[in-house]
């Protein structure tokens, strides 16, 4: 069974051996352990609420109870660019005419913003190998859109993602070799290095200022423009189908996208559900496909929880749950519990409950 | 004998044969359109006459190079009093900025084109062309020179700052390698038509279709970046001669092809410095060192090459063919300068 808890002390080594084998690419988890081990406290702490809220790092890692491993890490980083200065370029058009001449040019432009300050972002998301498929990789990126949910007070309103821009096999951005050499002599891969050792605002004070138009880019930089890394196409599907959208924002070194989304608008959200477990002595097969497997939380601040349940498991007011599952939710008879979808299909909706719970009710949409 | 003087509604014919055999980029200073040169001919006579003087409209002088035995025009020089003529008057001012990081120890220098205004109302040299064989010649220094007497002795009509703009790099298959890398994404046309424009229209299209923003010059094509501030193959005995004159190339490039302009201070440029006014006398002889002698003021102003047989006080022999060529006699005011 695999669960999602907060991130503890014990995590270090198989997070470690995690950001090695993930390689060039992941600059929010460098494999660095003195890093790591800052990173875990910073998040012990903002679970125990021992630092200002808008300081907030929210790790949560993804546990094989049975094997005692941590096989995934996500994130919400409370807030951006107070303690350092965040750093996108805006993609926007200016447009030079003359009624005179009858020339109308459009010229995309990339402008130096910083618009994305004092904005929660979702970071920080690495699944190991051994356990991609299967609907891991949503409930490790989706929990996170349930503590959103649930703790809206401690975030922004508006919550946002950056995706990988395309690099090559060797590590390459046409973006950063256009650009990002001319003002600062380092390859791509060490910027990003860099950038992951939280550097990235001093490279940022060496970058242009001004407008860059982008006719004067080489057209291979400008392909790269708003577009994802070929491995990072799946989590923008999943984070569209959430309903994040691209909101005109690009990385600075790489070009990828920034999307976001309303956390009232996050399709998990939306069709969350409450009810009180209900500790069942009968077997319950959890061995089910992703599709019939809706995500559970305990709802807890300090100790947030998140498991799968095969979706015959829900009730008009009340989730049963076998013992092992409780166990590992923390959670005993009574207690209040919250459901998502965790496919996309809306398959909470296609088994038609209407939940007599009001709270639940109310939350009921589509 | 070699005359410059201002240049009449008669000249434009020859005018015109002369610039169609000259390189595009003349035409923003010297239009090609036959109503565009006779305005601007008609406008110049109008300012030598001193009846231009109106602040939107400031006056714009033209002078010709006359080969006074066959009547043949061999060349073309203009002063604008003020630059830009009433509008504003566009540059790029080269620039640099260091982006500098204490943290990461690391500091660079990044080269900025700023767009500018700063040299709108100086006074102005252009309108230079001449034939080509005549590249070498002391007819050449004569069409350049006699501009800077004319302002001797019009000082007050112009600025204590003056500047020159000089053609920047054109490949031989005409193309401008600034303007490919940089205005044409803008004006989207190619560099003989903006170029053209920019002589014929208002300079409005200019403030329209130009970037408004900062360029930065690591951007550009290698070409480009080379280009800058250089000036093109045939205009680099002009940019000697004007260097010679105290002319600098300062901080500000051509928005077009990036050409140099080049920057000096009225009161000490060198023929302005070095020439003086004497009484015109005359003498049989004509040997002794050739110099520049301009008479007339306004619309009478001439200024052609003379040998001078010797200078006493204030008292200047010259043979008297050089008299009627300025069309003036025995005790007049003229003003010489050596070579």
């Amino acid at each position: 069974m695999l669960v999602i808890r907060p991130l503890q002390e014990n995590d270090l080594d198989d997070l470690y051996a995690m950001a090695q084998s993930a390689g060039k690419g992941l600059t929010t988890l460098p494999a660095d352990r003195e890093l790591l081990q800052k990173k875990i406290n910073h998040a012990r702490e903002t679970f125990n609420q021992r630092i200002a809220p808008e300081a907030g790092l929210y790790l949560f890692a993804l546990e094989d109870i049975q094997r005692k491993k941590t096989v995934g890490i996500s994130g919400i980083q409370a807030r951006v660019g107070l303690d350092e200065v965040f750093y996108n370029y805006r993609l926007s058009v200016t447009v030079n005419a003359s009624k005179e001449l009858g020339v109308h040019v459009r010229t995309p432009t990339l402008h130096l913003s910083n618009d994305m300050t004092d904005t929660s972002e979702i970071c920080s998301l690495l699944l190991s190998d051994d356990y991609k498929g299967g609907g891991n990789g949503l409930l490790l990126s989706r929990c996170r859109f349930m503590y959103l949910d649930e703790f809206r007070k401690h975030f922004s309103e508006k919550v946002f993602a950056e995706m990988r821009g395309v690099s090559d096999a060797q590590g390459r951005s046409p973006l950063w070799d256009a650009l990002g050499t001319k003002f600062f002599d380092m390859e791509f891969s060490e910027a990003d290095m860099l950038s992951g050792l939280g550097n990235k605002s001093f490279i940022a004070e060496l970058m242009p200022k001004y407008p860059i138009y982008l006719p004067m880019l080489p057209d291979s930089a400008r392909a790269v423009i708003g577009r994802v890394h070929d491995n990072t196409a799946p989590a923008l599907r999943m984070l569209q189908s959430e309903g994040f959208n691209f909101n005109g924002l690009v990385d600075i070194f790489d070009g990828g996208p920034v999307v976001e989304a309303f956390v009232h608008n996050i399709r998990t959200v939306r069709e969350g559900m409450n009810r009180h477990a209900m500790v069942t002595r009968k077997p319950v097969n959890l061995d089910v496909p992703a599709d019939e497997r809706v995500m559970v939380s305990n709802r807890s601040f300090r100790d947030f929880r998140v498991t799968t349940l095969p979706i015959d498991c829900i009730g008009p007011d009340t989730v049963s749950l076998p013992p092992e599952v409780a166990e590992a939710l923390q959670i005993e008879s009574g207690d209040p519990v919250r459901l998502a979808p965790l496919k996309d299909s809306g398959m909470l909706t296609k088994h038609s409950y209407r939940s007599s719970v009001p709270g639940g009710a109310s939350k009921w949409q589509s | 004998m070699w005359l410059v003087r201002p240049a009449q509604p008669d000249d434009l014919d020859q005018i015109l044969a002369m610039a169609g055999t000259q390189c595009a980029r003349l035409s923003s200073t010297l239009p090609k359109q036959g109503d565009a040169l006779a305005y601007k001919i008609e406008q110049s006579l109008a300012s030598f006459a001193g009846r231009i003087s109106a602040e939107d409209d400031p006056p714009r002088f033209l002078f010709v190079l006359e080969n006074t035995e066959t009547g043949d025009i061999a060349g073309t020089a203009g002063i604008d009093a003020r630059a830009g003529n009433g509008q504003p008057f566009y540059s790029y001012r080269r620039d640099a900025l260091i982006h500098a990081s204490h943290e990461l120890g690391v500091s660079r220098r990044v080269e900025v084109l700023y767009p500018s205004h700063s040299l709108t109302d100086v006074s102005l040299l252009c309108s230079f062309s001449i034939r080509p064989e005549l590249q070498d010649t002391d007819a050449f220094e004569l069409l350049s020179r006699a501009r800077i007497l004319f302002i001797a002795d019009h000082r007050e009509w112009f600025t204590p700052r003056m500047a020159v703009e000089i053609q920047g790099v054109q490949q031989e298959d005409g193309s401008v390698p600034f303007w490919d890398s940089l205005g044409r994404h803008f004006f989207d046309m190619d560099f003989e038509t903006a170029d053209q424009y920019s002589g014929q229209l208002s300079k409005t299209f200019i403030a329209e279709l130009m970037p408004p923003n900062p360029i930065y010059v690591t951007l550009l094509s290698e070409t480009a970046q080379n280009a800058m501030g250089q000036p093109h193959q045939i205009t680099v005995p002009n940019f000697e001669l004007l260097q010679r004159e105290g002319f600098q190339p300062g901080s500000y490039l051509d928005i077009f092809d990036a050409g140099p302009v080049l920057e000096g201070r009225t009161d000490s440029l060198k023929t302005l410095v070095t020439s003086h006014p004497k009484e015109l006398h005359g003498t049989n002889e004509d040997t002794g060192e050739t110099c520049l002698i301009a008479a007339g003021e306004r619309e009478q102003f001439r200024c052609t090459l003379t040998p001078v047989a010797e200078t006493l006080d204030d008292k200047l022999k010259v043979p008297v063919a050089t008299w009627k060529t300025l069309n003036r006699t025995a005790g007049d005011r003229v003003r010489i300068a050596p070579l």
